[in-house]
């Protein structure tokens, strides 16, 4: 087999041309398909605040006014800043707690290890839903409520975290471990100064994966922001019940606006954003 | 790997701790047990903040979901929670709500596989020669979707779907109102949810496509096999196990999750209950009456019922998946 073939079956008649153009055709479609909502969106918010309900493909001429009003109505550049501060921290968190976890399955035996890492495999059977109530009263009685820890906080674990990062660790050669040992290092210097460097592309991996999902979380910030709506997210949807949903010029501004971090990290790091989902299994 | 860091050498103590030579032989004992137990907590140590909180806010909540079920509480903390037994389960089941909600809810898992199971593995299948940086290219603009805030998408969804002037209806010359007519309200919130998902399925296929051994392939076209045959008989079992996973994830990761937010953005479960899945239903349960108790029932009864649609599906999958050996 030559290395050309590496990835795809060889099918007879080989590589025809039509089979090619066929090819680039339906991908060709379908993301155009798929970016068209998402190009509309940017598109509405940048036409004339008059030419709003223009359907015309291209937004001519441009204008911001859109922008500024969303500006002026919502608070939107203090929005964006709690909501990369929830983000932010809870990733961080996240990221933390599931290094340590990962740390203490992958390196030592220890009795009821089994069970343990089940109750984290077990975590995604029990929906927030189920949840919500007890951890409503809970925040409440902690004063929490409508506050932005009261968002972070009950999100500082994540279950899949816990188990991408015991897979990696699991295939870390275990000769470097030994070799921190002998040289009389303590676990947690090991931890910082062995593991944590070689393990540096999985947890950038992760840690990509858990701020968009941390950014686009709508869920907790709805049940415990009922009094402000601090975040994007929410500030989008007071948008969408305040306005009757058609002032679509700074609703989209909005929209776009919240979506614009997320779409920066991922030109930036487009391969390691796709593979670190794809790879993440069941979420 | 067993006890890996179990001779991890002790930090030296410092001079003043070391205990004074009177104290002989026994409190040299005293302290070597002391280490030894010392070290069998350490994995404990490293585990302690995320397992804290999984306890906190995961399996605590779990348990007293199910406390909450037998009692009769608005979640006011003035108002005493009364016992009432059964009687919040005899509500939630003789109540209409449940039985429809399920239903939506299966209905909603129906109409996702299309986009989760269908275009991908047709799109994959069609497309297995477009290679390099055409492709990346490609599934990057596929892939988009999936990174979309929900309540963003909502925002957007709304203006092209509006009645008058949205581009959907202008460009079809219809006049539905697609989010306040029953039928229509379901297939927008299940389509919208589908064009989220459709680019992590479609990239997904593409990956399981590109590990399934090439030789097979080859040998079979040498034993004479078309190319279709090929691609059911071989191409298609070889790609059972994404496919597993790919219908696992619609039914309890995407049904559950990603409609939530355009449910309360978009429909808030209306008309009529016509978007109403299980997951809005606990929450209109919950925070919207303040019925702590059936809101709790029904979270039991679903815990329950989520977990043995798991397990159904896990054992099925163990079934028809076809490993590569």
């Amino acid at each position: 087999m030559t290395l050309a073939n590496f990835d795809a079956p060889v099918m007879p008649g080989g590589q025809s041309r039509t089979r090619v153009v066929v090819g680039h055709l339906t991908l060709a479609v379908l993301g155009l398909a798929c970016v068209f909502p998402i190009y509309w969106l940017y598109a509405t918010s940048l036409r004339r605040p008059n030419d709003v309900y223009e359907v015309s493909p291209l937004p001519w001429p441009l204008s911001v006014g859109s922008y500024r009003t969303a500006i002026d109505e919502i608070n939107v550049l203090r929005l964006l800043l709690n909501t990369t501060l929830i983000a932010v921290l809870t990733a961080l968190g996240q990221l933390l707690t599931s290094l340590l976890a990962a740390y203490a399955f992958a390196a030592w035996n220890f009795p009821l290890k089994r069970v343990l890492y089940l109750a984290f495999v077990g975590s995604w059977l029990v929906p927030f839903q189920v949840a919500m109530l007890p951890n409503y009263v809970l925040l409440h009685q902690l004063g929490l409520l409508n506050t932005l820890s009261g968002v972070i906080v009950p999100n500082l674990v994540s279950g899949l975290g816990v188990l991408l990062l015991r897979q990696h660790l699991d295939s870390f050669p275990k000769e470097l471990l030994e070799a921190a040992r002998m040289d009389g290092r303590s676990s947690w210097s090991t931890l910082w100064t062995v593991v944590v460097p070689n393990l540096r592309a999985a947890l950038a991996a992760l840690g990509i994966l858990l701020l968009v999902n941390a950014w686009n979380e709508y869920f907790w910030p709805a049940l415990v922001l009922q009094r402000h709506n601090d975040v994007l997210q929410l500030g989008i949807r007071s948008f969408m019940s305040a306005t009757e949903g058609d002032d679509w010029g700074p609703l989209t501004a909005t929209a776009g606006l919240a979506c614009l971090p997320i779409f920066i990290i991922y030109l930036v790091l487009q391969r390691h954003v796709v593979s670190g989902f794809v790879r993440s299994g069941l979420r | 790997m067993s006890g890996m860091f179990v001779e991890v050498a002790p930090p030296t103590l410092p001079a003043s701790n070391v205990a004074p030579a009177a104290a002989g032989g026994r409190g040299r004992t005293a302290r070597r047990v002391a280490r030894r137990l010392g070290r069998g907590v350490v994995p404990y140590l490293y585990l302690i903040p995320a397992l804290g909180m999984l306890i906190v806010w995961t399996y605590r909540p779990l348990v007293e979901t199910a406390n909450y079920s037998f009692y009769s509480w608005n979640l006011s903390p003035t108002q005493p929670a009364t016992p009432v037994g059964w009687h919040n389960y005899h509500r939630l089941f003789t109540l209409p709500e449940l039985g429809g909600s399920v239903w939506r809810t299966l209905l909603m898992i129906l109409g996702l596989l299309p986009f989760t199971i269908v275009i991908p593995v047709v799109v994959g299948l069609l497309s297995r020669e477009v290679r390099g940086r055409a492709r990346s290219i490609y599934q990057a603009l596929i892939f988009l979707p999936f990174l979309v805030a929900p309540v963003a998408s909502a925002a957007v969804w709304q203006w092209l779907l509006s009645p008058r002037s949205g581009a959907v209806n202008r460009a079809t010359g219809s006049s539905v109102n697609w989010f306040h007519e029953r039928w229509p309200a379901l297939i927008a919130i299940t389509g919208i949810t589908g064009w989220h998902v459709l680019g992590f399925a479609v990239v997904v296929v593409a990956a399981g496509l590109a590990s399934i051994n090439g030789d097979y392939a080859e040998a079979a076209s040498v034993d004479g096999a078309s190319r279709w045959q090929i691609t059911r008989w071989l191409t298609l079992p070889l790609l059972s196990p994404t496919l597993v996973f790919l219908v696992l994830s619609t039914a309890l990761l995407f049904a559950p999750q990603w409609t939530f937010p355009l449910i309360d953005t978009l429909t808030q479960g209306g008309p009529v209950n016509a978007t109403t899945n299980v997951y809005y239903l606990l929450w209109e349960y919950g925070i919207q009456s303040f019925d702590a108790g059936l809101a709790s029932a029904a979270g039991v009864v679903f815990f329950i019922g989520f977990g043995l649609v798991a397990a159904v599906l896990l054992w099925i999958s163990e079934r028809v998946t076809i490993h590569d050996n």
